[in-house]
Parts: C-alpha cells; structure tokens; sequence
C-alpha cells in the first residue's frame, strides 16, 4: 500500500457523495505503465446524474483516471491497474488476475462478495462511453457514426434506427447542422462538429457513465459553449466525468471536481466548495492560478 | 495607397547563385532521363514489335495460334494465362496476408510481432529463382498426385468439373503457377498490409474499442475502412509483380502455347514465353512477335501500377 508522503497526506479532503448515489467509483485504485506507477490509491466517486470534474496539473494521472475506468487500458498488454472500480456494486476489475494483484497489495482478509468469473470488457465498455481529445469520427456517414455502436447490441428496424440517430444528434446539438448530410463522410465536419458527433456516437448506445477527456481542448470558444451546454442537457440522462484544464470550464459545468496531483486525489468536493473555499494548500495554489 | 516596391525577384529565382542552378539542373537532368528511358523502352517496343502488329493486326491479341514453324502468332493464350495466373495468385494470397498483417498489429504479443514481421519481410526478398524450383521439384509431383489425379479421377464424364481439371497430370499448370506466385507474392503484401493498418491512429481504435466492439468488429468496421483506398493500391501492387514473374513462372506452368482450357491445364504466361523463345527465335517474325508480346505486358503492367499510384496518392487523411 502506498503511503502519501507526510507533507502530501495532510492535505487530502475529501467530501463524498452518500454511496448508494453513486453510478461508477474508483477505490484505492494504483495504477501502472509498466513499472512506472501514475496513480496512487486514488479514490473517485461519481454520482449518478452529476457532471464530476477532473482538474490538476498536467501528468497527474487524470487521463489515466479516466481511461481505468472503462479498461480502455486493457489493449496495452504492459498496464494494470489495482483496487476496485466498482459499477453498480460489481467490480470491472474483478479478473482473476486483477484480484490476485489486489490481494497481494492488500493482503487475503477480503470480503468474499467479488466476482470471480472474467468481466466482460466489451460490455462494460458499452455501458462506459468515453470521448476523446481529439475528435475520432469513423471513416464512414454521419448517420452510421452514431448507429454504428447501437448495431454493435442490438437489431434494430430502419425506422428505430432513423429515431436513435435524430434523437442523439440532436442531443448533442448537432442535428441541426448536419440533417442534410446524414449520409456525408464524418470525416467532412468540422472540429467543433466532429467532437459532437462523438458525443452523439457515445450517448446512442445509451451509457451509464460518460467519460470525456479534455473534449473542448481542440475547440473554438463557440463549439466549446455548445458542447457545455450539450453537458449540461445530458446530465438529465446521463453520469458524466469529464477532464478540463479550463477551470472556469470545471465551474460552470460541474456539481463535483476532484483535484489530482502527482497521481493522487487531493481534493474532492462539490465544486461549488471547491472553488470558493478549496481545503488543501494545494488546491488554493492551483484554483488561483498559482501554479500549474 | 503607396505603390510597393517591387519584390526582389533576385531572391526567389533560382538564378540566385550557381549552386542553386546547378542543384536545379541535375534534378530536372535525372527527372528527364527516367522518362526519356521509360519513352525510350515504350518505342523500341513497339518499333520492335511493328512487324508482328502490322501483320497480325488486332488478331494477334484475339488468335490463340501460336507456331514458330508456320510463322503464325497469336498471343492470346500467354495473354490469357499472365492474367488468370496473376488473378488467380491474388485471390489465394489477398485473404492470407491480409490474416497475416492483421494479427501482427492486432492480436500478436508485441515481442513476437517484430522478429515475425522481420522474417515476413525476409521471405520476400527470397530469388524467384528459388521458389521456382521449389515449385517444379516439390510442389508439382505432390499436387499431380494428391490434388490433381484423384480430382480427374472423381469427376464424372461431361461433368463441368471435368472440363475445369482437365489437364496432364504432372503438376505443371495455371493452378500451380498460381499457387508459386501466390507464395510470392503474399509475404509482400502481408509487409505492405501491416505497415498500412499501423497508419490507423490509436485513439481511433481506442474509439471503437470504447464502444464495446471485439477486435474483429474493431478491424472490419474502422481498420479496414480507414486504409481502404491503400489497401486496393496495395493490391495493385501485388498483382504487378504477379504479372510480370518470369523465372518461377517459367519452371511451373508447363509452358504450352495456346489458350488454357481448364485450371489445370498447362499454359504460359507473357514472360515465361519471352524467357523460353527469345534465344531460339530466329525468323524476324519470331521476334518481332516477342517484342510485341514485351509491349502488352508493359501495357498491362503499366496500366495496373499507374491505378495503384493514383489510388495510394489519394490516400491522405
Ligand atoms: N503510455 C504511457 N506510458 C508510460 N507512462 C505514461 C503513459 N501515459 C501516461 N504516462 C505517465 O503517467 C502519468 C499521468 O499521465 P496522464 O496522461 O494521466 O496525465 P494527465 O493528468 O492526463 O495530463 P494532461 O493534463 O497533460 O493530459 C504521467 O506522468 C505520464 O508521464
Ligand atoms: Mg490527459
């Protein structure tokens, strides 16, 4: 287990949501390339229907944060992680061996609820949609973009299909721009419009848990309005976790942020808190632009 | 508004200094005399070749009479057998190296992946030479015996299988010319496949796989999308060099003149002919004819790479 140095270990604060309001929570989670550890015993709740930020310098860990959660790390053979991601009380992380790291971390005195049987990945990573950086439309239509992920689970009739695909484009503000060209290449957008269609593509398949990280970074002022305001519609539906580096972004958009340094969670609160009146020293330094 | 002065043109030219001209010159030099060389090959062709054009006419491609007593040329039948060979190789070798590359960058652990990519390169590189015997000495006997005579023996009489395997039973034939150039040709592509699906950009795949796709729906839905236009210059690029083989080609396909009836009858191809005649022939009709027979492959080949190119160069994202 590892140990916070002690200057570290005073500042943590962390204010959780009650538990059973909670649609993905990461436990003591480490996590590894490698050798090299990015994360350190991180705690993340995520409450359902909430918009939860991630903030912090760059190369503490929130991506890593992020991408643990729907084992996107799974197709990189040389990381792991270690803890519990725990998704309506199942553990994603419950392999044979991930538990088998758990147990040597934490020792054998374990509660005995845990799956044993392997999770299946591609399924959890239906139901934990992420959005990337950098928009990553398919080299295909508009229209197939946002049905592709649906077709993946289910049969649906032409005219289904038609409705999903207006209903998530237009949740993702983009319906109005793009009606005329359902059948165009995705890749014909622009930046703005591609980013959005992604969030389209995520939230057709209906996810619990929207995981975006840095989505607005490649983003003129504009788009990045829409796409908050999209946010803010989604959380209607949807659980969010999105990863900024703009702090007014974190702000306006966000009921939670969590502040990270150096792999660990410093800081979780609402963000109201957080902002106005931020615990750590650390904390303070970064949400008044001190440093980072 | 005031005028500006004039730009230096001085600074733009490439009268600049002598060294620049003299860069300028070479490059335009060497850039010339590959297409002078190229118009060059084109017209000795065919001013080789005008004697047998003029006198066979559009029937030289059409006529599958090939005979070097009765100084009657037609080469349909080496026509013929260079695009079913090439065709046929394609068709064996495509699905394989495509399974090759795919599981190289996909599925195979990363320390595995680039010593095996290595010796997928290195086969290659192996002389056609070599698997031109390889093809005579091994491959023909064990298909005449375990492929080729119990297929002829099943077949009923009259039946459509019958005409399809038809042929001598000694293994050398379109099929297993087929099978050598498919040989050959798939380590090639295999090695062009896997430097093209690593052109896919992580994050796109990452994408995919975040939708919930399994690795083969990641592959048939957005890898191969995402290079297809590659993926057929690629293609072309095989079937090029399945089109012009000569010496592997020359030990297997039994080297017959006229048109291949069956599959497994044997034939010849542009190059196999030009390889066995060119030193015996000896009436100027013979080798007008010959030269003529250079001037389709080129033509052929030409046509093939020239789509590859056009393709590959439309490959940007
Ligand atoms: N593929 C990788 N291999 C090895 N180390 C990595 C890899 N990706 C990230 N790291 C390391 O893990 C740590 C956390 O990286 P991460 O990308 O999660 O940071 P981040 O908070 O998202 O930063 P940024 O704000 O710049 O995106 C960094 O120290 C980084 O160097
Ligand atoms: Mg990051």
């Amino acid at each position: 287990m590892t140990d916070l140095p002690s200057h570290l270990s005073e500042e943590v604060h962390l204010a959780f949501p009650p538990r059973d309001a909670l649609a993905i929570e990461a436990r003591k989670l480490d996590f590894f390339y490698g050798k090299t550890q990015a994360l350190y015993g991180v705690d993340l709740p995520v409450e359902r229907n909430k918009i939860t930020a991630l903030i912090g310098p760059s190369g503490c860990g929130k991506s890593t944060l992020l991408r643990a959660l729907n084992r996107i790390y799974d197709l990189y053979p040389k990381q792991h992680a270690v803890g519990r991601i725990l998704l309506d009380g199942h553990d994603v992380l419950a392999d044979r061996r991930s538990l088998q790291r758990l147990r040597d971390r934490d020792g054998g005195g374990d509660d005995t609820a845990m799956i044993r049987s392997p999770v299946d990945v591609a399924g959890l990573r239906a139901r934990v949609g992420m959005v990337f950086q950098k928009p990553t439309p398919f080299p295909m239509s508009i229209y197939d973009n946002v049905a592709f992920g649906v077709r993946l689970y289910q049969r649906k009739s032409r005219a289904e299909m038609d409705q999903i695909v207006e209903k998530s484009l237009r949740r993702a503000a983009l319906w109005d721009e793009v009606k005329d060209k359902l059948h165009s290449s995705g890749l014909g957008l622009s930046g703005g419009q591609q980013q959005r269609l992604c969030v389209a593509r995520g939230i057709a398949v209906e996810p619990d848990v929207l995981l975006l990280d840095e989505p607005a970074s490649a983003l003129d002022p504009v788009s990045t309005a829409k796409l908050e305001e999209t946010l803010i519609e989604l959380r209607q539906d949807f659980t969010i976790v999105i990863v900024t580096h703009n702090l007014q972004q974190a702000a306006r958009i966000s009921n939670y942020t969590g502040f990270m340094y150096l792999g660990r969670m410093m800081e979780f609160q609402p963000t109201e808190e957080l902002f106005a009146n931020p615990r750590g020293q650390r904390t303070r330094d970064y949400v008044t632009g001190r440093f980072g | 508004m005031a005028s500006a002065a004039p730009p230096d043109t001085a600074r733009f030219g490439t009268s600049g200094s002598a060294g620049e001209t003299l860069f300028h010159a070479a490059c335009f030099g060497a850039a010339t005399l590959l297409l002078v060389t190229l118009g060059g090959v084109v017209v000795s062709l065919a001013i080789g070749g005008w004697p047998a054009i003029e006198h066979f006419g559009f029937g030289f491609l059409t006529s599958s009479e090939w005979n070097p007593v009765t100084e009657v040329y037609g080469a349909a039948g080496p026509v013929v057998g260079t695009l079913a060979t090439a065709l046929l190789a394609l068709v064996m070798a495509l699905p394989l190296a495509i399974g090759v590359a795919v599981f190289l960058v996909e599925f195979c652990p990363r320390p595995v992946a680039q010593p095996v990519a290595i010796a997928v390169e290195l086969l290659a590189g192996i002389p056609s030479i070599v698997y031109g015997m390889w093809g005579l000495f091994v491959l023909a006997p064990w298909f005449a015996e375990h492929v080729q005579l119990p297929l002829m023996m099943e077949a009923e009489p009259g039946s459509w299988q019958e005409k399809l395997f038809s042929g001598i039973p000694n293994g050398a034939n379109i099929f297993t010319a087929s099978v050598i150039l498919a040989i050959m040709i798939l380590p090639y592509m295999a090695a062009v496949f896997r430097e093209l699906f690593m052109t896919v950009p992580a994050q796109l795949r990452e994408a995919a796989y975040g939708l919930g796709c399994t690795p083969f729906e990641v592959i048939r839905a957005v890898v191969i999308p995402y290079v297809r236009r590659g993926m057929v210059g690629v293609i072309m690029l095989g079937l090029g060099r399945a089109l012009g083989e000569t010496m592997a080609v020359t030990f297997i396909i039994g080297n017959a003149h006229g048109f291949p009836d069956s599959v497994f009858a044997s034939g010849s191809t542009i190059a196999s002919t030009i390889a066995n005649e060119f030193a015996e022939a000896t009436s100027d009709m013979h080798s007008a004819a010959l030269v003529a027979l250079g001037l389709v492959l080129f033509l052929i080949t030409f046509g093939v790479l020239a789509i590859a190119r056009a393709l590959l160069g439309s490959q940007r994202h």
